[in-house]
């Protein structure tokens, strides 16, 4: 176990290497990494081992918007460490390069790149990786850089403009170099010429529900963005507070992990107040979770009083619809009438909340909107890769499509304002149809096989394959109950199908039948002369010869379909302005006191803003 | 924690980041075509590398690079760079430096040539340049400078710039990888790096310890203490080396104590009866670990890590906790751990390996993050089966409530299309049942509930599971047993068909009372012919065995009223003789047997098990399948005489081993937390990957080395103050003092500079330069020094070697055992398969 990168490959969109830095030994090249990594299936885990290579490696790997990121290591080495270290070069890129990662930007400034990457790890072993030192060291030909002639000049607009001369800035660099940085997050010398203070609180949301629209669980995964423009070396102190007060906030903001700037003590001492001096720049102060329904795990009954919890998207759907039961029916709920942020004590408990909710910002916001906006509502049905097609898709609001490679039928529902209000129901009806023939072939040999289940009906309940009514009630605990239940519904399976299915799959079964395959035909008929032979009370009654020597087919066309059916439906979504936790930035303060470089008069602009993003989260098990 | 990437592009709407890639994507169509154009010819390059002017210089340079990450051919620059190494721009030098590591090693005669001007650049009055100097220096690959690299990292050692030191630190590893032989020099430099005052040098000083010799454990003695205080104000990377060295040292130097404590006297009245037997104790006792102060700073230390934004050191702290602590510890740590979950995808799968691991041992905790591991529908698979492992392994330890979601989440997505899924999930359930007595029965309930489902993949895994079950409970489930058999006529998937059968014989064959393994054989020799291989030979086993128990339980009759017999119903005839054999009573008839065999053949024909023995006999033996044939035959044979019936009953109706379905990690539960191999598993060989070392043992009490050596002999006054401020308080009491210089600062200088004390930076310089004057000086110096340390270094390596042998002794017991495990393993399968 060892801490040790031998070399980090970027490939681009198209698999092609786009960025090779081997940083010791002798790994084996991007293009002959590349094949084996790929030979693996396609969601690729994170770690893979080749051992076929020479010498054989262990090769970490992230995508990041669309370009691959791997890390080769020789030796054992410990995995976090290798992607957490490929992330921060992910972030690091994206702030030297440009947001978007693209392999145009990235193969525009190569030499940029190469100075990072050789920056951030020294032989193999991880060194600097905090963006503000890197800025200080690795300088980026702006375009401001090469209006003055591409003699160096600080990249970033923020530093004091040094003019031309080198040795000015090396004196300043070896000032700071030589006492090593006061603060090792934070570059020496920041100036701005607006001071702005940026809060983003973003939360992802992830609810499970059980088919009978049950919660099982709603989990709240929350990040703290902050972008910090402000000169000299501010300190600040940003204070968060919950429906209920600290205690709340406390008791909320579960499982914390913190930039390296913030004061550990202060939040231990006083839950909800952040108090640190910020890198420059963006970055992530916290993220935290919430357990918006928190259950005892010891629990035996299950909870008798749940907290109500409002969530903006609901999703349900309905299988094996219609006459042959090739439909299902996917129903979406929206709901904005979120509950007021700022009156009502718990944010998940009330929802008729006053209508008026306003988000708060701090010294005027982002937003053009006043309230909560719900925007990108998608529902995704992941769908058998046994379905071919499927037909008739009927959306009462927005446009529904199927992506057969993907297996994932996404319905796009416009929330746009002018279209109305978002809030109601919306539904979307399709039928789904299979692969023909292998299908119908396992139709034959199940249904003769059918035949012997029910010859030995009559001692045990025969198997109710299909029918849903009679697989709820097998749900059913209690063992006693279950005997009498599964009676019952064995029959009222039979006689459905006798009255109910038989009509519909008549016509279709009759070639089907015809070309029942050989092996399986002196099945059904082995029931009879066994029976025959062996007269015997003694025996076990289910040899007994009641039993109908050919029963109806079994396995209707409505049993393929409801194996076409889909079995869960989740929808994704963002809030602007809404948090589901209900957490807001109280006040976001700089200590005057303690900050330095920073004028008494400057007064930054301050602003927040609160997302709540639902990827896929929402999710509908059917 | 999330990346600020990931962070940005959720708060970036879709649609400006596709639009944007789009556009780029339509321009690096066109800039594929002038990428020819953008790059100048190889003569372009060489003017601008040749030019006088820097700004040219450094626009070749940069060509150069791009060149380089081109994959195209950038060697035939090397001189042209070359000259440039002494370049007065930084800018220009950063790139002349960043080829230079690149090549150098293609190059090793030209490479030499920039050593001087680098050199130079060792003593400029820039920290930021002898950093780079120092650290290319060390980065070229040319074996024949590993002295001059030795003598520039001991002069970096000393620097006042901490950056310089760090730079250093880093170095060390790099020479040693040049030239082992600087070893016991390199030693010296680490100890001095690991009393560094400033925590980002010494962070790569343990990772140089670490790599370069681990085993000198004795140099750290002396800064432990001071790596514990630091290892908060470290920056990730550092921590992440220091954890990984502190837990190896914990091992090493403090032995595992543990003390008996009785339990408290409240508890009496609970063990009365106990007590009355034991007199001696006041109630059970508990072993309860005392930790060494030492070490428990350390784990304090480590608990304020738990809130680390770096998902490695979360890691790293659950490591330490899980191997050295007490379990309290590791409790608070698993908050932490779970919360990894949280980070991208490619990291929460490494955190749910750790996970398993960790819940293997201490399932308990994790109870109250089962929201977490719930699967969704879009997790790969790679995910979800790690998920539904966590989630049975936790499942003995919640409540009902919980046990009922789990159990009806596991059913849920055993009705999914994905096969894999189908399997693990009924594997699953089978688990739950496995580990909670309880719920067994439910669990059964769903699985039998699965076999009349239409899918034939579910319908044999599930199968599978519940022959798993019944084996581990038979006694209570012979009635399981005949309800299979119902499902025999519905299934038509082979696996499925062959357990049943299997359970036929096994369990519902062997009571005489409810013996209708004879009626389930008759029923399929019907339809013999028309089944696959492998239900042919369950038959055909099946077969074997109604046979046997029928011949164990009718010989006496044979003799005594052997027409009747023959003509009634075996079931019938069970229950009428119902004494068992003891083995001496068998072997007498056996004797006996022996002479009045021939005459009863006849009689014996006429039994109707027996035809349908023949029978059986007869289907197989013109099969097309050897395999089935010669089976046929080993049990023709087997039971060839009615009488010996010993040797057939030993084969065919041993006591099965009762199966047990492990969780799919248990194989890895030795591995070590936190590393790659435990990620790969049984893939990385059986020494895992290369470099995988796992923790030492606990060091046997009395052999530690004492506690006295951990003290500190710096005059601790001003360190202890400083470091037992957290970097947030240091930060305040910096600042307060702003502008004028931190307190840090006078440390770092004063303690780098060691001998240097309060010199002024001129003066500092000075003496700079009267070193390098004397530098051949300093290099005989050194000489000798290491002839000196050779003859121990020697000693050293000899001692590592025998243990180095011990090592490989011992894993070469592991092989053997595993080949003996594997192999009885192989014998057992082999007579699974025979016997059934």
């Amino acid at each position: 176990m060892s801490g040790e990168i031998d070399a980090v490959y970027i490939y681009d969109e198209h698999n092609a290497p786009l960025v090779e830095h081997i940083y010791r030994s002798r790994p084996p090249s991007a293009a002959a990494i590349l094949p084996l990594y790929l030979a693996h299936a396609a969601p690729r885990p994170s770690l893979l081992y080749l051992p076929g290579t020479t010498p054989p490696v262990t090769v970490f790997s992230t995508i990041q918007s669309n370009l691959l990121f791997l890390a080769v290591s020789e030796v054992d080495t410990e995995p976090l460490l290798v992607l957490e270290f490929l992330h921060r070069v992910v972030d690091v890129l994206e702030e030297f390069v440009g947001a978007p990662l693209l392999s145009s930007k990235i193969q525009a400034n190569y030499d940029v790149v190469a100075q990072l990457l050789h920056e951030m790890c020294d032989a193999g072993v991880v060194c600097n990786t905090e963006p503000n030192v890197l800025q200080e060291v690795v300088e980026v030909p702006s375009w401001m850089g090469k209006l003055l002639g591409g003699i160096t000049v600080p990249g970033s607009t923020s530093t004091p403009a040094l003019g031309t001369a080198n040795p000015l800035k090396q004196s300043l660099a070896t000032a700071s170099a030589s006492q090593g940085p006061a603060i090792p997050w934070r570059r020496s010398g920041v100036r701005h010429t607006s001071n702005e203070l940026y809060v983003d609180i973003i939360e992802s949301l992830s609810v499970t529900m059980a088919p009978s629209g049950r919660l099982l669980s709603a989990l709240v995964s929350g990040t703290i963005a902050f972008t910090a423009k402000i000169s000299g070396v501010p300190d600040l102190l940003l204070s968060l507070s919950a429906p209920g007060g600290q205690q709340a906030l406390a008791r909320k903001f579960e499982l914390p992990v913190f930039h390296p700037c913030v004061r550990l003590a202060r939040w231990r001492e006083r839950p909800g107040e952040l108090s640190f001096v910020p890198p420059d720049g963006r970055f992530i102060l916290a993220g935290y979770e919430v357990d918006l329904l928190p259950i005892d795990p010891g629990l035996d009954q299950p909870p008798s009083h749940m907290e109500k919890l409002f969530l903006p998207a609901i999703v349900d759907i309905r299988k094996s619809l219609g006459p042959s039961g090739a439909d299902f029916e996917v129903r979406l709920t929206l709901n904005t009438d979120f509950p007021g942020q700022t009156s009502s004590s718990r944010p998940t408990a009330s929802r008729s909340g006053s209508g008026t909710s306003t988000p708060s910002f701090l010294g005027g916001g982002s937003g053009s909107s006043s309230g909560p906006v719900l925007e990108e509502v998608v529902v995704s049905v992941p769908i058998s890769k046994y379905v071919r097609h499927i037909t008739d898709m009927q959306a009462s609001r927005g446009d529904a499509q199927f992506s057969h490679t993907s297996g994932l039928l996404e319905w796009r529902i416009p929330t746009t304002r002018d279209a109305g209000t978002t809030s109601g129901t919306a539904t979307l009806r399709c039928t789904v149809s299979g692969y023909p023939s292998p299908d119908e072939d396992l139709e034959d040999s199940l249904e003769d096989e059918d035949a012997d289940a029910n010859l030995l009906q009559g001692y045990y309940e025969a198997p109710t394959s299909y029918d849903p009514s009679s697989n709820s009630t097998r749900k059913s605990r209690d063992p006693s109950k279950r005997k009498k239940k599964k009676k019952k519904s064995s029959k009222k399976s039979r006689t459905a199908e006798e009255t109910g299915d038989a009509p519909g799959d008549g016509p279709s079964e009759e070639p089907v039948k015809a070309k029942t395959p050989s092996p399986n035909h002196s099945k059904p008929q082995t029931p009879q002369p066994m029976a025959l032979a062996q007269p015997s009370s003694q025996l076990p009654a289910f040899f007994a010869p009641s039993s109908t020597p050919r029963p109806t087919p079994r396995r209707t066309k409505a049993q393929v379909n409801a194996s076409l059916m889909p079995n869960s439906a989740s929808v994704s979504f963002s809030v602007r302005g809404w948090l589901p936790s209900g957490i807001k930035v109280d006040s976001l303060t700089i200590d005057q006191r303690r900050s330095r470089g920073l004028g008494e008069s400057v007064k930054p602009y301050k602003g927040v803003k609160y997302l709540c993003v639902s990827k896929r989260g929402v999710e509908r098990r059917c | 924690m999330e990346t600020i990437s990931r962070i940005s592009s959720m708060l970036e709407t879709a649609r400006e980041l596709t639009l944007e890639a789009a556009q780029s994507a339509a321009s690096n169509r066109s800039s594929k075509v002038d990428y020819g154009s953008r790059t100048y010819s190889a003569s372009h390059i060489k003017k601008l590398l040749d030019s006088r002017q820097e700004r040219e210089v450094l626009d070749g340079m940069r060509r150069v690079i791009s060149l380089m990450y081109y994959s195209e051919p950038a060697l035939t620059f090397f001189s042209a760079v070359v000259k440039n190494a002494a370049s007065a721009n930084l800018e220009v030098k950063k790139l002349v430096y960043i080829y230079l590591v690149h090549h150098a090693e293609a190059e090793p005669d030209l490479a030499l040539l920039s050593i001087n001007a680098i050199q130079k650049s060792l003593t400029d009055q820039n920290p930021q340049v002898r950093t780079m100097a120092l650290r290319t220096m060390s980065g070229i690959r040319v074996p024949v400078i590993s002295q001059i690299v030795s003598l520039a990292i001991k002069r970096g050692c000393s620097d006042m710039s901490p950056h310089v030191r760090k730079a250093a630190a880093l170095a060390i590893p790099k020479c040693y990888r040049l030239d082992p032989n600087t070893l016991p020099q390199l030693t010296g430099y680490i100890s001095t790096l690991l009393g560094d005052s400033q925590y980002f040098v010494v962070g790569p000083a343990v990772t140089a310890f670490l790599e370069v010799c681990p085993e000198q454990i004795d140099l750290i003695h002396k800064h432990y203490r001071s790596l514990v205080k630091k290892l908060v104000d470290m920056d990730e990377w550092g921590q992440l080396a220091t954890l990984r060295l502190l837990t190896i040292y914990a091992r090493k130097c403090f032995p595992h104590r543990t003390q008996k404590i009785k339990q408290a006297v409240t508890a009496k009245s609970f063990y009365e009866d106990e007590q009355d037997q034991n007199d001696q104790s006041d109630g059970p006792e508990y072993e309860v670990p005392i930790l060494d102060p030492d070490l428990e700073l350390l784990l304090r230390a480590c608990k304020l890590l738990l809130q680390n934004r770096n998902s490695a050191v979360i890691v790293s702290v659950v490591r330490c906790f899980f191997y050295l602590a007490p379990p309290e510890y590791l409790t608070l740590a698993v908050g932490p751990l779970v919360a990894l979950l949280r980070s991208p995808q490619d990291m929460q799968l490494i955190a749910l390996y750790n996970i398993v691991t960790v819940a293997l041992k201490v399932p308990k905790p994790f109870t109250k993050y089962i929201a977490h591991f719930l699967v969704h529908a879009n997790d790969p698979p790679h995910i979800w089966r790690l998920k539904l492992e966590i989630l049975t392994i936790i499942f003995p330890h919640c409540g009902k409530h919980w046990k009922g979601v789990i159990i009806s989440e596991l059913e849920h997505f055993s009705k999914c299309t994905d096969p894999e899924m189908v399997r693990e999930s009924v594997r699953a359930i089978g688990r739950c049942a496995q580990g909670d007595v309880a719920t067994a029965g439910m669990c059964l309930r769903i699985l039998l509930n699965q076999i009349s489902s239409l899918d034939g993949n579910l319908v044999s895994e599930s199968l599978t599971v519940i022959r798993h079950l019944i084996q581990q409970d038979s006694s209570s489930h012979t009635q399981t047993v005949i309800q299979l058999v119902t499902h025999l006529g519905i299934t038509t998937n082979p696996d499925a068909r062959a357990t049943i059968i299997w359970l036929v014989g096994e369990f519902a064959g062997a009571d005489p009372g409810h013996n209708i393994a004879p009626d389930v054989l008759r029923i399929l020799i019907k339809g013999f012919t028309d089944e696959t291989e492998i239900v042919k030979q369950q038959i055909v086993l099946l077969g074997a065995k109604v046979y046997l128990h029928h011949l164990l339980q009718n010989p006496s009759q044979e003799s005594s009223e052997p027409a009747t017999s023959a003509l009634q119903p075996p079931a019938n005839l069970g229950q009428e003789i119902q004494y068992e054999w003891s083995e001496g009573q068998s072997e007498e008839k056996v004797e006996t047997d022996e002479v009045q065999q021939p005459e009863e053949v006849n009689e014996e024909s006429e039994d109707r098990i027996t035809l349908l023995w023949r029978y059986i006999l007869l289907l197989a033996r013109y099969d097309t399948s050897y395999d089935l044939r010669d089976r046929a035959r080993l049990y023709k044979s087997l039971l060839a005489s009615p009488s010996s019936t010993q040797l057939a009953n030993l084969l065919l109706l041993a006591p099965k081993p009762v199966p047990h379905a492990p969780s799919p990690s248990e194989t890895r539960k030795d591995l070590l937390l936190g590393t790659a191999t435990l990620v790969v598993g049984q893939d990385a060989g059986i020494h895992g990957l290369r470099g995988y070392v796992n923790l030492p043992d606990w060091v046997e009490l009395g052999q530690e080395p004492s506690a006295s050596l951990r003290t500190e002999d710096i005059k601790p006054e001003a360190t202890t103050l400083q470091s037992s401020m957290t970097a947030g308080e240091r930060l305040d009491k910096a600042l307060r003092e702003y502008p004028s210089i931190p307190p840090r600062r006078h440390n770092g200088a004063s303690a780098a500079g060691g001998m240097s004390g309060k010199k002024t930076l001129d003066q500092w310089l000075d003496e700079e330069e009267a070193e390098t004057a004397s530098e051949t000086e300093t290099e005989g110096e050194t000489d000798s020094e290491e002839e000196e340390t050779d003859s121990e270094a020697d000693d050293s390596e000899e001692d590592d070697d025998d243990e180095d042998d011990d090592e490989e002794d011992d894993g070469d017991d592991d092989d053997e055992e595993d080949e003996t495990d594997s192999e009885s393993e192989a014998v057992h399968k082999e007579a699974q398969q025979l016997l059934g």
